[in-house]
């Protein structure tokens, strides 16, 4: 018995001997990007690198959080990454419902196409994309933005929808529908409110997915107006030098309204992904 | 078929979405039909929008790879597959679809393989619930950043006078300051290092997903014949996981080729193109060449190269 | 069952007629709107002019704002609207924007952007719209010409003078600033025997933004009065000079001088190797000496012109780059356009501008104020009077191109992957059918 429980407190001390090596392979770029946000421009390249500074100070952030113009890139990201995830939401919900639950023509094909949108480098597309946007008098505005991002985020929401969906016995929509009702309504009604871990694991995927996004958050849109915070971070490079320690300090103020998304969400998010992602 | 008959879908009450609806109308004497359109109303939003913002532009960019002069020129001439001839003989071309293959698959392998490791570590019952959630948040931390940071944070550390060569040489590990990035043959190394830390948060979240659901009955099932923790990891965790491990391996591949920012933002595809990719050599056949129309062939013979990624994948989807 | 499936297929294609349908609808809404805003008044109305640049965020904020609004206040009818965009992606939009023909009514524009924007049909003739506004083009510095007519203006210039760290010279126990390549070489040597970080220059060849070739390679050649290209614009890799110039930047790669990591050093890092004192030499932008005195204000720092060739005695080119200024051939308010044009060249505004940017006018006749600038800039304005300003890759087609070929070259050569003549040799060949 003394061995066992021995036995088990070794086999601990491994598992987190092996956490920790982990956490300091994902955590510490992250250290040193808050450690950066709070140099001076000077001490980024100081030799011997140092992790706290002589001038350690939060101008950085004061900066960041004094300007209106950085903010609207803030106010920018949370319009397109929330209308995202709720679009995204609910056109998946309706397509993975379609997929789920009845079988038509074409639709092994139409499947193949909605996983090989996913394959299409985006960086190839930009030029005719541009043109195409700006035809439709998108250019410059929240909707194109959020449409495109839709774009990319909708394959991946589908394949898990679809594949949660799959996981509830079709029983419960049936038994609404001998009630009379549509199938619409029993997909609002039952299955939709029995999926909350799955909407939330794919929510927070879509969230992420259009908080991040770069290369068309750029390319379609030409004020400050309109632009996000991955843009607004790249604005601190300029032609001739690089504002460090902003650029870190903007980093991470972005990534706290994600990383809540997370601790809120994590649960759920988890149970969500083992559900739909197991079987995706 | 029974599903078919007992769906009323024009009921007044609840919306149906458009295309049902007016379908539904015109032959609700005739319901059999009517459940034939059904779920392509259900699809008709994806359907939309993934046809004008994605299939078209892709058929643009499939025109443009067959013409001369594209975009720079205001009356392009047809010019056949001279383009794909032009690609697929470029010894830069063949050069970046070997650095995208050496670069996506052990990106892969190590996502899948961190990503396991670090989910069983973080699913072990031997810990409690907060240690693991504490190391859970500090696991999904690179996943956080934008691209743009994540390059210039890296950048940053390993510039031969950096932090990294700093505490490596510090603790004895080097001897000499490496140049990480700029070192023909360490840079490959050095930016797929980079794309497993930024990338690896998402696979191990699934993966811990796919653990939580095996379900505990297996296990102690195997604990009773007197398997130990690595045969029960084989025996049980791994077949159980194989379904998840090849999906999310073959989205990672065709994730991962699709990598232009990271690696344009970090070493632009040198020191001598050890590092240039199918994306980054593109970029430059458009941006920088003006090559519209030989960047155009190389986007779609890299479409089709990811198709038989994708393609593969539904297969994989079929076979559940 | 086959009847279901043909009956079926009858309304599969119903289906994707509406959606047709629903698609093109969107579509000419989308037009509608669209050319409901452009089409402005062209007319004597209050006009709006978008100016797209990378401008504003790199002076003092809100200065830029503040020279827009004197514009507005001279010319009550035309507002301006700016766009401002990261430099390293500039580039990639104004591309994109010229392909839809939406690009923004005035551009700022690098002169090595110019001749493929021009061949594009995207940027407008200036010349003709110098004639139509009756321009007096006589005091402009410059003007940056396709096939003999005028598509950019540089409105500010920067010069790439030789950046040295006093301290570190002395230390190493050199006299003076080298004026010479073998000073140069010598100063170099005894920086980098120094030990520690320090290396006596820097040379960055970052791939992605190949500008290094232009600014810390190709300067050497300019600076001993050399060409890169032939007297009818072919170019002349192979010829004495570029080969010298190799040599010569191989000969400092192979001393050890040369910082590490430079095949993938952005012109960022440079600098900021120089500011700490990492490095002891550096050919660089005037425009970076406000940010190095920021960055450390306590080095001790001068510039000087860039060292020629032994025994060279005539005039030394001085590398520079532009902020230029064009007009997009589909704005509907040329005329308006060149009037902003005009008033960022007139002496006061130019003079302004090159004030706060911390460049030398594209007005000849404007009359910067360094007085509360640091006198170095009064130094390196010396410099560049003595001098003449030269950068062969301004107007040149595919200019980033070429520079990133011949990069691709030089990293070859200097990782010792092959030798000077292949390096010339295929370098001229990848030039020679664009050119």
């Amino acid at each position: 018995m003394l061995t066992r429980q021995r036995r088990r407190l070794y086999a601990k001390i491994a598992v987190l001997a092996g956490l920790c090596v982990g956490a300091a392979f994902a955590g510490l770029p992250v250290v040193w990007m808050l450690s950066t946000s709070f140099k001076t421009n000077g001490e980024v390249f100081q030799v011997p690198p140092r992790l706290i500074t002589d001038n350690f100070s939060f101008d950085a952030y004061a900066k960041i959080l004094g300007d209106a113009a950085q903010l609207r890139f803030f106010i920018n990201s949370y319009i397109v990454a929330l209308s995202v995830t709720v679009l995204t939401l609910f056109v998946a919900i309706l397509a993975a419902y379609g997929f789920s639950r009845y079988n038509f023509p074409m639709k092994r094909s139409i499947n193949a196409v909605i996983v090989t949108v996913q394959a299409v480098p985006p960086i190839t597309l930009v030029i005719p994309y541009f043109g195409l946007v700006v035809g439709l008098g998108l250019y410059n505005t929240y909707p194109g933005l959020i449409l495109t991002h839709m774009v990319f985020t909708l394959p991946y929401a589908i394949i898990m929808m679809t594949a949660y969906f799959n996981t509830l016995p079709r029983e419960l929509d049936e038994s609404v529908k001998v009630d009379g009702a549509s199938s619409w309504t029993a997909l609002w009604r039952i299955l939709v409110p029995i999926s909350v871990p799955g909407l939330v694991a794919v929510g927070v995927y879509t969230f992420m997915i259009s908080w991040n996004e770069y290369l068309f958050a750029l390319t379609l849109t030409r004020t400050d107006d309109m632009r996000t915070v991955p843009i607004g971070i790249q604005l601190l490079m300029g032609q001739h030098s690089y504002e460090w320690n902003q650029m870190m300090a903007m980093s991470i103020l972005g990534s706290i309204p994600v990383l809540l998304l997370f601790l809120l969400f994590q649960r759920r998010f988890i149970g969500g992904l083992t559900s739909g992602a197991v079987k995706a | 078929m029974e599903t078919a008959k007992l769906d009323p879908a024009a009921s007044p009450g609840a919306p149906p979405p458009a295309a049902e609806s007016a379908a539904g109308r015109r032959r609700s004497t005739r319901p059999f039909p009517v459940q034939r359109v059904v779920p392509f109303g259900y699809l008709s939003p994806t359907l939309i929008l993934i046809f004008v913002l994605m299939i078209i532009p892709i058929a643009m960019v499939v025109s443009y790879s067959f013409k001369d002069n594209v975009i720079v020129e205001q009356n392009p001439v047809f010019a056949g597959l001279a383009n794909y001839t032009t690609v697929l003989t470029d010894p830069n071309f063949l050069a970046a679809l070997k650095n995208t293959f050496i670069f996506i698959t052990l990106s892969t392998a190590a996502h899948l393989g961190l990503g396991l490791a670090f989910a069983t570590m973080l699913n072990s019952p031997l810990l409690g619930g907060v240690t693991k959630a504490i190391f859970r948040i500090v696991y999904i931390l690179p996943w956080l950043f934008t691209v743009a940071v994540i390059a210039v944070i890296w950048r940053l550390m390993l510039d031969p006078s950096g932090v990294v060569n700093y505490i490596l040489t510090t603790i004895g590990v080097l001897r000499a300051e490496v140049s990480w990035l700029s070192d023909p043959n360490m840079a490959l190394w050095a930016l797929t290092f980079i794309n497993i830390w930024a990338g690896f948060p998402f696979f191990m979240i699934s993966i811990l997903a796919g653990l939580q659901g095996i379900s505990p009955v297996l296990y102690e099932a195997a604990s009773v014949d007197g398997a130990t923790a690595f045969r029960q990891f084989r025996n049980v965790t791994l077949p159980q996981l194989k379904p998840v491990l090849l999906s999310m391996a073959v989205l990672d591949l065709i994730w991962t080729s699709q990598q232009f920012a990271l690696i344009w933002m970090t070493t632009g595809g040198g020191p001598l193109n050890v590092t240039e990719m199918l994306s980054t050599y593109t970029y430059k056949q458009a941006f920088s060449s003006y090559e519209f129309a030989t960047a155009s062939a190389a986007a779609v013979i890299v479409l089709l190269l990811t198709m038989i990624l994708a393609v593969f994948y539904v297969r994989l989807q079929k076979e559940r | 069952m086959t009847g279901g499936s043909t009956r079926l297929q009858g309304r599969t294609r119903r289906l994707l007629g509406v959606m047709a349908v629903a698609v093109l609808s969107a579509t000419a809404v989308g037009c509608g709107s669209n050319s409901g805003t452009s089409a402005g008044s062209s007319g004597s109305g209050p006009v709006t002019l978008e100016f797209a640049q990378w401008w504003a965020p790199e002076l003092p904020a809100g200065s830029f704002d503040k020279l827009m609004s004197e514009f507005t206040a001279q010319n009550p009818n035309i507002k301006v609207k700016l766009l401002s965009g990261p430099y390293a992606s500039t580039k990639q939009q104004l591309v994109s924007g010229a392909a839809s023909r939406t690009l923004p009514d005035v551009v700022g524009l690098d002169g090595a952007w110019v001749s493929d924007f021009a061949k594009q049909g995207a940027i407008a003739d200036l010349s003709e719209l110098m004639t139509a506004a009756k321009y007096d083009s006589s005091q402009l510095a410059s003007q940056i010409q396709v096939k003999g007519k005028t598509y950019m203006i540089p409105v500010v210039n920067f010069v790439y003078p030789l950046f040295v760290n006093n301290d570190l010279l002395s230390k190493a126990g050199v006299k003076k600033p080298p004026s010479t390549r073998t000073e140069f070489l010598d100063a170099a040597k005894k920086i980098s025997a120094l030990g520690g970080n320090v290396k006596g220059w820097a040379l960055p060849l970052d791939t992605a933004v190949p500008n290094g070739i232009q600014n810390d390679v190709m300067s050497w050649l300019w600076a001993s009065g050399g060409s890169m290209l032939t007297k009818d614009g072919k170019p002349d890799l192979t010829g004495q000079g570029v080969r010298s110039t190799v040599e010569y930047v191989k000969s400092l790669n192979d001393a050890g001088v040369v910082a590490p990591g430079s095949l993938t050093m952005k012109e960022q890092d440079k600098v900021e190797k120089f500011a700490t004192g990492q490095v002891g030499m550096m050919i660089d932008s005037l425009a970076h000496i406000t940010l190095i005195k920021k960055n450390n204000p306590k080095l001790d720092f001068s510039v000087v012109p860039i060292p020629a060739q032994d025994g060279y005695t005539g005039k030394r080119g001085i590398p520079y780059a532009s902020w230029g200024i064009g007009v997009a051939d589909s704005s509907e308010h040329k005329a308006e356009a060149f009037k902003l044009v005009q008033f960022l060249m007139n002496k006061q505004a130019n003079a302004e501008l090159s004030t706060l940017a911390k460049g030398f006018p594209g007005n000849k006749t404007a009359e910067p104020d360094f007085s509360t600038s640091d006198p170095l800039f009064k130094t390196a304005f010396d410099i560049y009077k003595e001098g003449y300003p030269a950068n062969e890759f301004v107007g040149l087609p595919k200019a980033e191109d070429l520079m990133r070929s011949f990069d691709e070259q030089l990293q070859l050569l200097l990782t010792g992957k092959q030798s000077i003549d292949d390096t010339l040799n295929k370098a001229q060949q990848a030039w020679a059918p664009v050119l």
